[in-house]
């Protein structure tokens, strides 16, 4: 016991929170001393409950019930008590020596036992006076109508969600056209449920692609059931979505991202059934500005997609970690897994050896994903090490496991499946760290969603989508002979086609297989004979192989196709040029720059065209 | 001795007089409009306890596969805040029967059938009370359910009064809104 208690002093005195516990302390010292013995309803309740409650509490507010009045504070008194002495409310799922994060009201020790006191006491109601406004400014965030002013853009699902009456969470992924005529730049987005009985949380992405909008129509009624797609992503480095009493403040105007038309909003709604039969219709406002960004944040995922927890374990710990490779400032972390995870942690450990605690959730509930913005931005050096440990019970201890009884649970974006990553979004200094941070890190990213994809692929095996992306990815991870494999299980599945034969091919090409690359290309070629794109990888192929007259051949094909593009002339005359045939090399681009290509090709192609005329090759 | 004794004074509960109010404001004997019944299944429930609402699918399913074995059932409302015409709106919307509502606005039944929860059942076969306690195990506490219940408490209870068995688990805990805020 001793020892407990000493270790713990030892981290408290190493936090950076120091200074936040000790205003902490002082705070309820005073207030301690201010309680007094009669607490009323009008002195020292409906304050509180004004500033921390009411912002969800209120008529037509997210929350169950209204606190907005003596009568009905009084009408859950008991529940009051034992709801805050549990810490159930507010939800506020961070550790409280953490942050301080954006819109962040825990209640104290002191509070919550002067809620209990007045129960106690018989709910006394005190002086008719009107109570005192709180001095904060949660009080007024209810406001009704828009929080953040009127939006310059408002998209309402066209159609209500019948959402059914009885079981558990649903979850439906809705799919809006954001009608934009113009680039515009987003400072902010307001998400307005449409029945805030059930509606519990919001994730939101934007698809440049029509991928999502295509699931949508597939699927009868509004929206689709299924998985938030690979093209459905955060907008640079930005965080959006919605959980009750947080609307995310409006962006500085030189941190907005772009927006283009043709893009669509992703909503995945997490809904809890009533009792009865319930319609559902967001909305979702929009705050334009007319100037680009200057300064854009990257968006860090550490996490783990081989998630593995046989059924019965009920201590299974995915950890994860990442080194800076240049300085960031954090703004926020969004710390996310589903229904078995109960402990979950984020940590920077500086390149002096000091341990930051980002966030900390000692009773995780899937229900309660918060993004935790930062009061604060701070900076962490270059080799600050960012590390994650969530902790997993997929035992029958855990309430909220979604099996009963436990089934082995693997990585996957379905509720009954688990996930484990922890999103932190940062600055850089300058436009090169950003770009460095952004081209490492995304190369711990993609193989880090191989294992997914894999995982996924073991599952159904027929999904020819998945070999897909899986492909890309390992094509960008630089292992092209597991491309190959995926390219031809997604051919062996959607039937032969010229496309599918030249994703082999050039994942063959990239292995360096050359002999099976110009099989494949030949194959997308008899399927598709004016296929400029298989001709002219061809080409290459044959080059490569020493082959340099069907090279001349494939470049020639190309060249016919594409009558006005100087691009294939280009790749024509080197080849003429690799057989020692300067002339007609020389002439050849000649014909290309009778086409008029645009700048920085034309000099190129100048150039060349005296190289070659010198008989040397570029 | 302390069992006999508990024995005891549940029939002295249940047998004190005990008056509800039906939605035409008319004294009722709960237990003399179920006096013929094979048991009399009370549930108490509030318009605006939403755990209790949550529970109406679950309560029309027991309603059906027991309402024709001869046992009776009745939605009632302790929260004298809970108005006839709320009353009305609260069982049109959740699909309770418009015959099955009772209310309860001194909290007398509840007394008798010592429930002190919003969503909390009592069972009563012959004007004793055989079992009190939650519907199903899936509310554990507050901000912690199950996505499906594990036991169904209620639903047990109700087929061993049927089947002429003693009830395995007469009293469980409940979760959920608390009557006893109805009367401050």
């Amino acid at each position: 016991m001793w020892f407990v208690a000493f270790a713990n002093l030892v981290n408290f005195q190493n936090s950076p929170n120091l200074q936040n516990r000790e205003n902490l302390e002082n705070r309820q010292n005073r207030e301690n001393r201010e309680n007094r013995a009669n607490p009323t309803y009008s002195h020292d309740i409906a304050p509180l409950i004004a500033d921390r409650c009411i912002v969800c509490h209120h008529e037509e507010g997210s929350a169950p019930f209204s606190l907005e009045t003596y009568a009905t504070v009084k009408r859950h008194a008991s529940q009051i008590v034992q709801v805050t002495r549990k810490r159930v409310m507010p939800p506020w799922k961070a550790d409280p020596a953490d942050g301080p994060f954006v819109g962040q009201h825990p209640l104290s020790d002191e509070e919550i036992s002067r809620i209990a006191a007045w129960v106690e006491a018989g709910t006394p109601e005190g002086t008719a006076e009107p109570p005192a406004r709180s001095s904060s400014t949660h009080a007024d965030r209810w406001a009704p109508g828009w929080q953040l002013g009127k939006p310059d853009l408002v998209v309402t699902l066209p159609e209500p969600y019948a959402l059914q009456a009885s079981g558990t969470d649903v979850f439906r992924i809705f799919v809006l056209p954001l009608p934009v005529d113009r680039t515009r730049y987003v400072r902010g987005l307001e998400f307005h449920p449409g029945n805030v009985k059930v509606v519990h949380h919001a994730n939101i992405r934007i698809d440049h692609t029509p991928a999502s909008r295509a699931l949508d129509s597939a699927d009868p009624g509004p929206g689709y059931s299924g998985l938030i797609l690979r093209s459905a992503d955060y907008p640079e480095g930005h965080f959006l979505g919605w959980t009750p009493g947080q609307v995310p403040p409006l962006l500085p105007k030189e941190m907005t991202w772009r927006l283009d038309p043709g893009t669509d909003l992703v909503v995945e709604v997490h809904m809890q059934p009533s009792g009865k039969t319930e319609s559902v219709q967001p909305t979702i406002g929009l705050y334009f500005s007319d100037t680009p960004p200057t300064k854009t944040p990257a968006m860090l995922r550490l996490g783990r997609q081989n998630i593995d927890i046989p059924a019965g374990e009920s201590h299974y710990v995915v950890t994860d970690s990442y080194v800076l490779p240049v300085d960031a400032e954090i703004e926020a972390v969004q710390p996310h897994a589903h229904y078995r995870a109960r402990d979950v942690r984020g940590d920077a450990t500086l390149p002096d050896g000091t341990t930051r605690e980002l966030i900390h959730i000692g009773d995780w509930d899937f229900r309660w994903q918060h993004v935790f913005r930062f009061e604060h931005p701070f900076w962490l050096p270059k080799g600050t090490r960012l590390s994650m440990r969530y902790v997993y019970d997929n035992s029958v201890t855990n309430v909220r496991n979604p099996e009963h009884p436990p089934v082995r649970a693997r990585w996957g974006q379905r509720s009954s499946d688990e996930m484990g990553d922890l999103w932190i979004q940062v600055l850089t200094r300058t436009e090169p760290d950003l770009v460095t941070l952004t081209r490492e890190f995304r190369a711990k990213v993609a193989a880090e969603d191989v294992h997914g994809y894999e995982s996924e692929i073991a599952r159904d095996p027929n999904d020819a989508a998945l070999h897909d992306d899986a492909a890309l990815l390992y094509l960008e991870l630089q292992q092209p002979n597991e491309a190959v494999e995926h390219f031809r299980k997604s051919m062996a599945i959607k039937g032969a086609s010229a496309a599918g034969h030249y994703n082999v091919a050039t994942a063959l090409a990239l292995a360096h297989r050359l002999d099976e690359s110009a099989k494949e290309y030949e194959a997308a070629i008899a399927i598709d004979r004016s296929y400029a794109k298989a001709h002219n990888n061809l080409g290459n192929v044959r080059l490569a192989q020493g082959r340099t007259v069907d090279a001349i051949a494939e470049f020639a094909v190309v060249a016919k196709l594409e009558p006005r593009s100087a691009d294939p002339l280009e790749n024509l005359a080197q080849a003429y040029a690799i057989a020692g045939d300067f002339d007609r090399a020389a002439d050849t681009i000649d014909r290309a720059l009778r086409l008029s290509p645009p700048e920085p090709l034309a000099s190129e192609l100048a150039r060349r065209r005296e190289l070659y005329r010198q008989r040397k090759r570029p | 001795m302390p069992k006999l004794l508990a024995a005891v004074l549940l029939t002295l509960a249940a047998t004190a007089p005990v008056r509800v109010v039906d939605l035409e404001n008319r004294a009722v004997d709960p237990f003399q409009i179920t006096a013929g019944a094979k048991a009399a299944v009370f549930l108490f429930t509030a318009t605006d306890c939403p755990i209790s609402n949550r529970y109406a699918p679950e309560i029309q399913r027991l309603h059906q596969a027991y309402g024709n074995q001869g046992v009776r059932f009745f939605l009632v409302y302790p929260n004298p805040a809970d108005t006839p015409e709320l009353i009305r709106e609260h069982a049109k919307a959740f699909g309770y029967p418009a015959d099955a509502l009772l209310r309860d606005p001194k909290q007398a039944l509840a007394k008798a059938a010592k429930v002190t929860i919003a969503p909390e059942a009592a069972v009563f076969v012959q004007g004793r009370l055989v079992y009190h306690g939650r519907i199903d195990d899936r509310f554990v506490d507050f901000g912690l359910d199950r996505p499906e219940p594990t036991v169904r408490d209620l639903d047990e209870a109700i087929a061993a009064v049927v089947a002429g068995k003693p009830v395995p688990h007469p009293v469980t805990q409940a979760v959920g809104c608390y009557i006893a805020d109805y009367a401050r």
